[in-house]
């Protein structure tokens, strides 16, 4: 009996056993499945292939995947469920991409420089010098090196790509739209459920983040005609009698400045107009145009709304008119929404903004409302846009990783450019430099300018101090090569910063948090600056002081 | 020997400083080297331990660029990649990568050669077979011991089929089959007309299969020639037969002082070799089939290697070549080492010992012929003196002030 049952028991046992040895052996097997389909390739079957190959074997088998699919799956999955934004639901979705992407793209560079270890491992483990003696030239090693430390990348900005994306919908299913917390009685219910009317949350969520926008600004009137004329009639008038110096040129400018300002201020009842070019959307009724605006005002009102009517669409050119009464929290962003076939049929689109602050006229609006008259004043660079969709969330967020991408091509060459002159320490700390500074460039550039003070050259310095020591003048050659060495240093840094590249301009993650459009010029240009000349330029110059170096050498 | 044929390996007046960061020059590591590996032949580069021969080989192989002078391998720049095809390598210790195993290890490198899969696998599995680990092939190297690790170095060197090979200290590492088969490949890749450079520092392996040797000291060459030159004894003869009794070796000593006016020098059984007692043993322990986790019995050569060369081969086989080599251990017990071979081993190790004090051989000779009682007159001067030399001289390269 007794036998019998410990025996069944040890058979489930052990069938228990190797099932679970099956799914242990699952991974190797599909890594030796994908790297047999590699090895069939075109790139698969060059040396360069196998060297790649090699690499990310490298990383995978290292555990460094493993540790970084962890760290990455723990920013990406688990702490934004404890993030909660501004508790709406378009906020939640906002600071979970915002947070989960920048934190991603930060994971990935340090692994891309982290990776560009393998080289040091090899030359200090020597395993370079059984594999220079195959024939490997030295570019291919260094080509092979790059391309796998990109599939690697790849291979997690496509990991990432699916896990933000399932996430966003995760939340947008689970997380309430802020009409549900507060218990708003209207609008109840879910996007996703047929005929359920949907919140505004859930919908700002759909139309202004889970998309993708493009803007156009308005188009600022020209004031120059304005200013001469006003110019001419203060030199009519002697306004300028009694100031000598002056360039008309600037005083022209002046006042065309003025006039702007002036135009951009709205006093209460007055209208302005803006008009709208290359409004490039499809203008079908059942499409919908934004307008963002944003407004400061003068004379706060006391319960800080701005009552507005905007007049959208002009007849005369074939499009419909929308009038549109809006009641908005002053100075933030706001949307309006109108059918698309308020633009003219040239593309462009006329919107006018009336300042109601108050409403003259009761009647026009129904609500009773306290007379708090403030003029309005629009200074922002973009005050008022014209927001249209061109595409999908899915789209942009697959641009934002291929701009990631590029950087991480880049940090990829860098390090490896590293690794082949420095020990791996020294390599490091370099590549992280240099990373830090491509991150804060256009911060750094613009603390150096004011340094560029004369138009001296380093040079011009250079001669001043000769000069001044041939003359035996001592204070005046101290101060000549004090300037020659502030000048040499500011030279030098504008430089490095020329070799930098500006990874800011490439940070997509704030457009795509504000669902706009991260466009396919934006990624070829990424493509071009980042891969086709800062790569080019690392990867190359790593080749080139690779193909110097004796690999046999020992540097200590 | 010496056809008019473009040597393998040229080098003139080859010479290696190592700097330090400042460039200032630390070690001399070779100095005004002239070498010159003709096809076919099988060099020993001799030396104790940091007088450059690991640095010699990394330069041929472009690993280290020369400090001065030249080399031509193949007639081409050592940092030539098409030289590479041509060329096999194994390097002083094993630089592989850990995170492979065995078979991924072959592949990658079977690849980097561009061979075929079909061509790769085959290879692979040879090659397993040859060094014995197609048991273990599915392990990583970083899990290997040492010898096996090595193992996989020599396979990994094989891949291509080389023409040239070169062994930075094969044996060192290897259990004694894994050294005997070594010398069996080596001497088997001779015959099918391969050229082999092999550094090492066990003499009984060098004279086993080199050619040609040449002896470096502080990165200068101080001995280089044919090795059955530099090592044969003249004055003696050596006859092998079975057992005799004491009567016939009477005779026989009759004999002699009658026809030859001399008398035998020493009588005695030889014994087995240590090294044919040990390959016994472990043969026999692997047909009991007893477990292991380490290499099991070594197979036969790779059918694949010296498919170009093969033809060839046979007809320098047919000419016959002017040394007998050992059968590959194909799993046999193993005949001890034919005794024609054993007395210019004995010539060095006895070099060795003569030069400290005027003694007897030692016991573990007895198995060579009777050594001459006296001090032993080296066959060369150059050699005595570069005897002397390792004697006496530490290790390590010439420090220059
Ligand atoms: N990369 C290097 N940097 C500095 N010195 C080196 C380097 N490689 C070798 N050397 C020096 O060159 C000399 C020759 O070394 P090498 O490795 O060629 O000797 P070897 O004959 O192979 O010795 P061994 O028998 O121990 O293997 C030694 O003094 C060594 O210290
Ligand atoms: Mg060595």
């Amino acid at each position: 009996m007794t036998v019998a049952v410990a025996s069944r028991s040890s058979r489930t046992a052990r069938r228990r056993w190797r099932l679970l040895r099956l799914l242990i052996g699952l991974p190797a097997a599909a890594e030796r499945g994908v790297s047999r389909f590699y090895s069939w390739t075109p790139l698969g079957r060059t040396r360069v292939g196998a060297i790649a190959q090699q690499t990310v074997a490298e990383g995978v088998r290292m555990k460094i995947a493993l540790v970084f699919l962890a760290l990455i799956g723990v920013c990406v999955l688990g702490l934004p469920l404890t993030i909660q934004g501004d508790s709406t639901l378009t906020g939640a979705v906002q600071s979970y991409l915002s947070y989960a992407l920048t934190t991603v793209g930060f994971l990935l560079a340090i692994l891309t420089i982290f990776m560009s270890r393998t080289v040091s491992d090899e030359l200090v483990g020597k395993q370079i010098m059984v594999l220079m003696t195959k024939p490997v030239a030295r570019w291919q090693y260094i080509l092979g090196k790059w391309v796998g430390i990109c599939i690697f990348n790849a291979g997690f900005l496509t990991f990432t790509g699916f896990v933000v994306f399932g996430m966003v919908h995760y939340i947008a299913a689970t997380h309430p739209p802020i009409e549900e917390i507060y218990g708003s009685t209207q609008m109840k219910g879910r996007a996703d459920e047929p005929g359920a009317p949907a919140s505004a949350d859930r919908q700002r969520l759909q139309t202004e983040v889970l998309v993708a926008r493009t803007a156009t600004p308005f188009i600022l009137p020209d004031f120059t005609e304005a200013a001469e004329a006003e110019y001419q009639q203060r030199l009519k008038e002697g306004f300028y009698d009694l100031t000598r110096d002056y360039d008309p040129q600037e005083e022209r400018e002046r006042l065309a400045g003025k006039a702007e300002a002036a135009w951009r201020v709205v006093q209460p009842l007055s209208r302005r107009l803006f008009q709208f070019e290359k409004v490039l959307c499809d203008r079908s009724a059942d499409n919908e145009i934004q307008i963002r605006y944003k407004a400061e005002v003068f004379g706060y009102p006391p319960d800080e709304i701005l009552r507005a009517e905007w007049v959208i669409g002009d007849p005369s050119k074939g499009a419909a008119r929308y009038h549109a009464y809006t009641r908005h929290v002053i100075q933030r962003y706001q949307t309006i929404k109108v059918p698309a076939n308020c633009v003219a049929e040239d593309q462009t689109l006329t919107v006018m903004f009336i300042n109601r602050n108050p409403y003259a006229n009761p009647e026009e609006y129904p609500i009773p409302e306290p007379l708090y008259p403030c003029t309005v004043q629009f200074i922002e660079s973009a005050p008022v846009e014209c927001l249209f969709v061109v595409g999908t969330f899915e789209g942009n967020l697959a641009r934002l990783l291929a701009l990631m991408m590029c950087k991480l091509t880049f940090l990829a060459a860098l390090g490896l450019l590293a690794t082949s002159v420095f020990s791996w320490p020294v390599a490091c700390l370099v590549s992280l430099a240099f990373y830090a500074l491509a991150g804060m460039q256009s911060f750094l550039t613009e603390a150096i300018d004011p340094m560029d003070t004369a138009d001296a050259t380093v040079f011009s310095r250079l001669a001043d101090f000769g000069r001044a020591a041939m003359a035996g003048d001592g204070a005046a050659a101290s101060e000549a090569f004090q300037g020659f060495f502030l000048e040499g240093v500011g030279e030098s840094l504008g430089l490095l910063f020329y070799v930098i590249p500006n990874f800011a301009r490439f940070n997509a993650v704030e457009v795509l948090v504000d669902g706009r459009n991260v466009s396919l010029v934006w990624v070829l240009q990424g493509i071009g600056q980042l891969v086709l000349v800062s790569t080019t330029l690392a990867l190359g110059l790593a080749m080139l002081l690779f193909q110097r170096r004796e690999v046999a050498e020992i540097s200590l | 020997m010496s056809q008019k044929t473009t040597p393998i390996v040229h080098t003139a007046g080859l010479c290696k400083v190592f700097r330090d960061f400042w460039r200032r020059p630390k070690v001399a590591a070779v100095k005004d080297l002239n070498m010159e590996i003709r096809p076919g032949q099988i060099f020993g580069l001799l030396g104790p331990n940091g007088s450059g021969k690991s640095t010699t080989i990394k330069m041929l192989l472009g690993l280290l660029y020369p400090s001065r002078g030249r080399i031509a391998v193949f007639g081409k720049a050592p940092t030539d990649v098409s030289v590479k095809n041509r060329i096999g390598f194994l390097p002083e210790e094993s630089y592989l990568y850990r995170f492979l195993d065995a078979r991924e290890t072959l592949d990658y490198y079977g690849r980097l050669f561009r061979l075929p899969e079909r061509v790769r696998t085959h290879r692979t599995e040879k090659l397993l077979d040859m060094v014995g680990l197609r048991h273990e092939a599915r392990r990583r190297i970083g899990e290997y011991s040492k010898g096996m690790a090595r193992r996989i170095g020599l396979a990994q060197a094989l891949i291509n089929d080389p023409e040239f090979l070169i062994l930075d200290e094969p044996t060192s590492g290897l259990d004694p089959i894994g050294t005997r088969q070594i010398k069996d490949v080596i001497r088997e890749l001779g015959r099918m007309g391969k050229t082999i450079l092999l550094s090492s520092h066990v003499l009984a392996d060098v004279e086993d299969v080199c050619d040609e040797i040449s002896i470096l000291y502080g990165g200068q060459q101080r001995a280089a020639g044919d090795i059955k030159d530099l090592l044969s004894k003249t004055e003696l003869t050596q006859i092998t037969t079975e057992k005799l009794s004491e009567e016939t070796i009477e005779h026989i000593r009759d004999l002699l002082t009658r026809l030859e006016k001399k008398d035998i020098v020493s009588v005695g059984a030889p014994r087995h070799r240590l090294e044919d007692f040990f390959i016994q043993v472990v043969q026999e322990s692997h047909r009991a089939n007893i477990a292991t986790s380490g290499v099991r019995a070594v197979g036969e050569m790779p059918d694949f290697l010296g498919e170009r060369t093969r033809s060839l081969v046979q007809s320098l086989v047919e000419a016959g070549r002017r040394r007998d080599v050992a059968a590959p251990t194909g799993g046999e017990v193993v005949e001890p080492a034919p005794i024609v071979e054993t007395p210019r081993r004995a010539v060095v190790e006895e070099l060795l010992a003569s030069a400290k004090e005027d003694r007897r051989a030692p016991e573990a000779q007895e198995d060579s012929p009777p050594p001459a009682e006296g001090p032993r007159r080296a066959p060369v001067e150059a050699d005595r003196a570069v005897i002397d030399g390792l004697l006496k001289g530490s290790g390590g390269g010439d420090h220059s002030p």
